[in-house]
């Protein structure tokens, strides 16, 4: 239960003259919620994109199941086992719902390379199983009879949803979830925090980025609260209140 | 409705295939029905043009890559195939195939080069790319005689099939045969490719790359597959247009050429194959049959591209989608 399926030792990222994150380390146990929080700008995106790879530490290291992420592209981390979704939602717009998913599977195709040209029965075989497999991901989220529709034509919560079930078709270790809950409403978020429990209990673990505490305090695991790019506090929910730095951080406004 | 769902992908390859014998049967008929040599000239060359809108639009319609370098392609294949011909006595088939693999590997490079640009930087590059090839043709005088072109390609050679009799193209019917078979053989390959996962790889690309890296989708590599894709369809083109006229200039590859192409494929309705097939053809024909106006044939392109571009931004097939609609509309309610 406590190996460690993410490292992090101390990681450097600056845009220009801003410091998004500065001498950050944690850990994060297999098979646990770990919660990234801190007020707007603390650099918590940062932090999930130097873990998916859409950014490159300046110095510090990252090593997720024991493989040094140094320099790995984002695409190829995918194939390790890291997927996430984006705060600022990035949907296959003009795509259906059900090939929004589909796409996630681009990395488990088993399709001899000639069959790409004339389609047969390996090829049949691989297209049903995807779209099967993609349709039980629509409806775990909650949007099988959404899987006609246009990405863009989804209602907010559905979209994250759909999000949410794309990087699962991934088939991920380790899912980094962007403010998840942003625009949800109180039905959409008890779903949410329900669909993130099943995950998790599926051998994936999370990093969840939010601001919804009662959120984070009933999902997680374990908490990192982030503030001007640099960690102010990691540990259980529990101890998170009690900190003094934390709680000066938020100015005791969000937390108490 | 569960039923239509259960048929659906059964009942679609059936209705494919038999669009292909249609296609196929259209094809065999038309040399037949037209048979002056004007009107087969312009056969070959709507063959031949659908070849250039197709592997265009696998670029620019499925990878989302603007590219504007088609013309390069077009006449690397022509070039390259036809001086091995006259100047190395490669057999056309052997020449035919290498032409098409220089103008892949070109379009592969310049993707390559090319790969951290988007949108209108890459339309500069690739049509900068264009200029180039262009002005090479035009001043390495000593490979291609520049201005002064290279006369007299022979047609392919003869295909002899024991107990037919011999297969000649210097007969337009079968050139023109040869060439469109070509182009359906094209279609149905690239058909297949992007109704597979490298349809979905390329689309995602062009939807949203950083999303599409989030999925593993490797998307520098996707563009330099898709551009080699591409660019070896319009080298094909060009081998065939060389051997088709039996003439070559630079002129034929300048710039404009990528632009008319372009035309083909917005008019015709880009993300799909079938539309710049249609647009090819369309667009082809169109300037002949106005043909009165001479020089104003570029702005038929114009305007025909400016009124899609305003009115029915899905080309042609969305056009034909609406007529459909509104069509069966039309017939539920009269049924009922
Ligand atoms: N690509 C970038 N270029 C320049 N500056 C950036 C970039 N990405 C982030 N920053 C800056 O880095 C800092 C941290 O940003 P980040 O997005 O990580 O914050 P955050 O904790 O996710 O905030 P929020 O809660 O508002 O999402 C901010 O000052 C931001 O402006
Ligand atoms: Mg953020």
């Amino acid at each position: 239960m406590s190996e460690i399926l993410l490292s992090a030792k101390s990681l450097h990222k600056s845009f220009g003259g801003v410091r998004a994150v500065r001498d950050v380390s944690y850990d994060i146990p297999q098979n646990s919620v770990f919660a990234i929080i801190g007020p707007n700008g603390a650099g918590k995106s940062t932090m999930l994109n130097l873990i998916s790879g859409v950014y490159q530490p300046d110095t510090g290291s990252l090593t997720f199941a024991g493989a040094d992420m140094a320099g790995m592209p984002s695409y190829r981390r995918v194939r390790l086992g890291i997927a996430r979704t984006f705060q600022k939602i990035r949907l296959f717009k003009q795509l259906s719902v059900l090939d929004n998913v589909v796409a996630g599977f681009h990395i488990h195709h088993d399709i001899p390379a000639w069959q790409y040209l004339i389609h047969a029965g390996a090829f049949r075989r691989d297209h049903a199983r995807c779209r099967e497999e993609a349709m039980e991901l629509l409806s775990f989220m909650g949007l099988a009879r959404r899987h006609d529709t246009l990405a863009g034509s989804l209602s907010y919560g559905e979209q994250r949803m759909l999000e949410y079930a794309r990087a699962l078709a991934t088939r991920p270790k380790l899912l980094l979830i962007d403010e998840p809950a942003a625009g949800l409403n109180a039905a959409e978020v008890d779903t949410l925090l329900d669909r993130i429990q099943t995950t998790r209990k599926r051998d994936v673990t999370v990093v969840i980025v939010e601001h919804n505490m009662e959120l984070v305090m009933t999902v997680a695991d374990r908490i990192l609260v982030m503030d001007y790019g640099q960690r102010l506090f990691e540990g259980i929910p529990s101890d998170v209140q009690k900190d003094p730095a934390v709680v000066a951080a938020y100015l005791g406004g969000e937390l108490t | 409705m569960s039923d239509a769902v259960a048929v659906g992908p059964a009942y679609r390859s059936s209705r494919r295939r038999l669009a292909f014998l249609f296609a196929a049967l259209v094809i065999a008929v038309l040399p037949l029905l037209l048979t002056s040599g004007y009107w087969r000239t312009n056969l070959t060359l709507c063959a031949i043009n659908v070849l250039l809108a197709i592997g265009l639009d696998f670029i620019l319609g499925y990878a989302g890559q603007l590219n504007l370098g088609q013309s390069a392609f077009y006449g690397l294949g022509a070039y390259v195939s036809t001086l091995l011909i006259t100047k190395f006595g490669v057999h056309f088939w052997a020449a035919f195939a290498a032409g098409v693999a220089f103008a892949g590997l070109a379009g592969m490079i310049l993707s390559l080069f090319a790969v951290r640009l988007r949108g209108h930087y890459l339309a500069i590059a690739s049509l900068g790319f264009a200029v180039i090839v262009h002005q090479i043709l035009l001043n390495w005088i000593s490979l291609t005689q520049g201005p002064l072109g290279i006369y007299g390609i022979p047609p392919p050679p003869a295909i002899a099939i024991p107990g037919l009799p011999p297969i000649e193209f210097s007969n337009q019917v079968a050139l023109f045969y040869l060439v469109s078979a070509f182009a359906l053989l094209a279609y149905l390959l690239l058909d297949q490719l992007v109704r597979s996962p490298i349809g979905e790889a390329l689309t995602a690309v062009r939807e949203d790359e950083i999303s599409a890296q989030s999925l593993g989708i490797n998307a520098n590599a996707w563009k330099v597959f898709a551009f080699g894709v591409g660019a070896a369809v319009g080298g094909a083109a060009g081998c065939f247009y060389a051997t088709f006229v039996g003439t070559l200039v630079p002129d034929a590859f300048f710039i404009t050429e990528s632009f008319t192409i372009l035309a083909m494929v917005i008019v015709g309705g880009m993300g799909t194959l079938i539309g710049p097939v249609f647009g090819a053809i369309l667009l082809t024909l169109l300037p002949e049959l106005l043909r009165d106006i001479g020089d104003l044939r570029l702005v038929v392109y114009g305007l025909a591209l400016t009124l899609v571009v305003l009115f029915m931004p899905g080309g042609l097939v969305q056009g034909w989608e609406l007529l459909r609609r509104k069509f069966a509309g039309a017939r539920v309610a009269g049924g009922r």
